[in-house]
């Protein structure tokens, strides 16, 4: 039987708190901010270990980013994850979500044999949560976001029965042992959740809600200290430069402010219901002026 | 007895003459009874002061004495109030003296590498600022969010940081005191060394509020460490995790920046309190060992050695946080114990007894079995590197109140007991204040107590500051 294969993409972001905008190029500022994995992708990192506990196989994890980056594949890999790959190039520089998801799926592709990717909801930096549906979408995976929680249903089959998912798998497979994988997932939704089937190979997105994620060990990081990591630029990918970075990304930042902070503050003398009130929509109308006007549904 | 006055409207409006109308509260018992407790869980400990003043200058706080002097009223000094030992309570009532509006940094000088702050700043507020240059001050009480640096420096807190850094008072270089008699006087400077007469700096460090106030603290600040490291070190049982600290040090020769110790049930209750779900493997006890330095691959080293220490002690597990977001996390484990017993049961008692290193782990283990003797829980955490534990008798259940406020005194004489046994002493960084005052014959000669009255005497004459608190003039 096939070993399962978990790929998890991460990201290293500034610490969060300290990230500060540059008004003046739309730039977020990174020199002297501690940097880290992103929050989020740590509840990623934590549902495949869960997996690879349960199921057996192997969980590896990449990012796309500067040399420095590093230090986010080596945290993952003392909380437990087995390899990682730092896909790196002066040319990957200034990425939009279309242009980073093309280089992570082209990363993976060049990885092969994968079961399931698994992605953080979003980044606590950039925000957008495209990334990963973005991977998916280049690869042509099934994709589901928002998981809540995870679990993984192996079938056996014989050759002689049809596979269920034969869009997905290879057919001809010779191995009378073969499985069939798919992942049930909870979706949170907004009014409730969903509880979908995603064919394997697929790629899903995790919340919180999924499974808090571990603290490195100090056995692990020792691991992580020795292990190899092989860097990957554009070339090994076989991607070119107009694909790639900021000339590969149709998103233009026009511009970017802090928004004003203001607290306006006043005091609500207490008082019979109607004088309450009034003052309360004295109060409102002054805000929705503020703001553009209320909404009147 | 009470030797003091009652505080009258006329008294009233001369206070208002000096402070402003708005800064003083009479009458109003809702905004009196938050300033008649600290945070003891206890409410028996707490008394409703008469009046509230808020100062705003030393001037007016010297005037205020000189009136509490004249007419009598005792005035008792209050900080944030997240005191533990009772210092802020006005136990015969007459004025607090709230430090809430001084909270200014008066002065950064990053030549003398000293910061020069009023009493009501918010400890945790004095290192965001000297940051960007480098340097941090190393005082670190648990409740650092919101105690204020005059409490600090009355209580001489210590807290997670004291193995390496020591206590807040090794970093009092200098004060401005407004005396119990109404004196503005100030002691010390920016001077690192300083023997031009007796050290009265030192001795208003830890007086609890009873021999002057604050009106200016100078704080020498340290070079801010480039790298830190935390562990979170699991063990089977308490007596091994206890017994490694002092192998920690005397092996490794290391000295880490905090060693904590924290029991099975501290653990629990602080875990459930935050929704925080470390896997703690069944361990019985965790030690939470920090090392911090300038250069990173040295601290690595450190943590390292370190780390095998404790895995060749019996370790179950060694968890490694060396970014702000896990070490957070670690760190909120620890200080938020103190919390969340008190959202358990307020029948409890918080004690803060010191012993020499090496006699830890028969204090841990004595602590045991004066659990056992009387049929409670004694959880134990606390800053295990410097001796220090906050063990804890919490209320049997199924005891009345009753019970339990007739056993507490005896449970503490047994504990107190095991402590002096080994070395110790009652506190070693919450202070005395009224609630262990009565237990300072087992720890202090009757010369000793004599001295401490006869200084009391000398300074408050009128002993209308903070009376009722270390001992009884």
């Amino acid at each position: 039987m096939k070993p399962l294969r978990i790929i998890v993409p991460i990201k290293q972001v500034p610490e969060t708190g300290a990230v500060k905008m540059d008004e003046a190029t739309g730039v977020m500022i990174r020199d002297g901010v501690e940097a880290i994995i992103n929050p989020l992708d740590l509840y990623a990192i934590e549902a495949a270990l869960r997996l690879r506990e349960r199921h057996g196989g192997c969980v590896t994890t990449l990012t796309m980013g500067p040399p420095k980056a590093i230090t986010a594949l080596r945290e993952a890999i003392a909380m437990g994850v087995d390899d990682a790959v730092l896909i790196s190039d002066k040319f990957f520089a200034g990425a939009d979500t279309w242009a980073t998801s093309n280089v992570l799926a082209s990363a993976i592709r060049k990885l092969g044999d994968y079961d399931l990717i698994i992605c953080g909801e979003r980044a606590t930096d950039g925000d957008t949560g495209q990334v990963g549906p973005g991977i998916a979408a280049w690869l042509n995976l099934p994709v589901a976001c928002y998981v809540g929680k995870v679990e993984l249903i192996e079938e056996s089959r014989s050759n002689s029965e049809m596979p269920r998912d034969s869009i997905n798998r290879q057919k001809g497979s010779t191995d009378v042992n073969e499985v069939n994988r798919t992942c049930r997932v909870r979706r949170l939704v907004e009014d409730g959740a969903e509880i979908l089937d995603v064919c394997l190979p697929g790629l899903i997105t995790v919340v919180k809600e999924v499974a808090d994620p571990r603290l490195p060990t100090l056995r692990g990081k020792q691991r992580a200290k020795s292990a190899t990591i092989p860097v990957w630029g554009a070339a090994d990918l076989g991607l070119s430069r107009e694909n790639t970075g900021l000339e590969g990304s149709p998103t233009r930042v026009v511009t970017i402010t802090r928004p004003k902070v203001s607290r306006i503050c006043e005091k609500l003398i207490a008082g019979d219901p109607a004088s309450v009130h009034t003052a309360a929509m004295h109060i409102f109308k002054h805000i929705s002026a503020d703001i553009g006007g209320l909404r009147h549904d | 007895m009470n030797q003091y006055q009652s505080v009258t409207p006329s008294m009233i409006e001369e206070l208002k003459t000096i402070v402003g109308a708005a800064n003083v509260v009479f009458g109003d018992i809702e905004k009196l009874e938050p300033l008649s407790h600290d945070e003891i869980a206890e409410r028996s400990y707490a008394h409703m002061p008469e009046c509230v003043v808020r100062a705003g200058t030393a001037a007016e706080i010297a005037a205020i004495l000189k009136f509490a002097n004249r007419e009598r009223v005792p005035v008792t000094p209050r900080g944030a109030g997240s005191g533990l030992s009772g210092g802020a309570v006005p136990l015969y009532g007459g004025i607090v003296l709230l430090c809430d509006r001084m909270n200014r940094v008066i002065e950064f000088d990053r030549d003398n590498m000293t910061i020069t702050v009023e009493p009501g700043l918010v400890t945790n507020e004095i290192n965001p600022i000297v940051r960007e240059a480098g340097l941090f001050f190393a005082g670190y009480p648990m409740s650092l969010e919101t105690c204020f640096v005059g409490g600090n420096v009355a209580e001489n807190a210590g807290g997670g940081k004291a193995v390496k850094y020591g206590v807040t008072g090794r970093y009092v270089i200098g004060l401005e005191v407004v005396t119990p008699t109404g004196e503005i006087v100030r002691l010390g400077g920016k001077l690192m060394k300083d023997v031009t007469g007796y050290n009265l700096l030192q001795l208003m460090v830890g007086s609890e509020g009873t021999l002057g106030i604050f009106t200016e603290i100078t704080l020498k600040l340290m070079p801010l460490p480039r790298a830190s490291v935390d562990l979170l070190v699991l063990f089977e049982t308490a007596e091994a995790a206890i017994a490694v600290v002092p192998r920690i040090m005397t092996l490794g020769g290391i000295i880490p920046t905090a060693i904590e110790f924290m029991d099975k049930t501290s653990i629990d209750a602080s875990c459930q309190y935050l929704n925080e779900t470390i896997n703690s493997r069944g361990a019985g006890a965790m030690l939470l060992i920090t090392v911090d330095g300038q250069d990173a691959a040295q601290v690595e080293r450190e943590y390292d050695v370190v780390g095998e220490s404790c895995f060749a002690c019996g370790a179950l597990e060694v968890f490694v946080a060396d970014n702000h977001t896990t070490s957070e996390r670690v760190w909120k484990v620890r200080r938020n114990i103190a919390e969340a017993f008190k959202v358990q049961s307020p029948h409890q008692s918080l004690e803060d007894i010191v012993v020499p290193i090496a006699a830890i782990p028969k204090m841990v283990s004595g602590a045991a079995e004066i659990a056992k003797k009387w049929d409670i829980a004694i959880p134990c955490y606390g800053h295990a590197g410097d001796g220090n534990l906050h063990a804890t008798p919490v209320m049997n259940p199924a005891w009345t109140d009753d019970e339990w406020h007739g056993k507490l005194p005896l449970i503490l004489t047994d504990l107190y007991r095991l402590t002096v046994s080994l070395g110790g002493t009652l506190s070693g960084e919450h202070g005395i204040g009224h609630k262990r005052k009565e237990y300072m014959p087992m720890v202090c000669s009757p010369a000793h107590m004599e001295m401490m009255r006869a200084i009391k005497r000398a300074l408050d004459p009128g002993l209308i500051l903070n009376p009722g608190k270390i001992f009884d003039s």
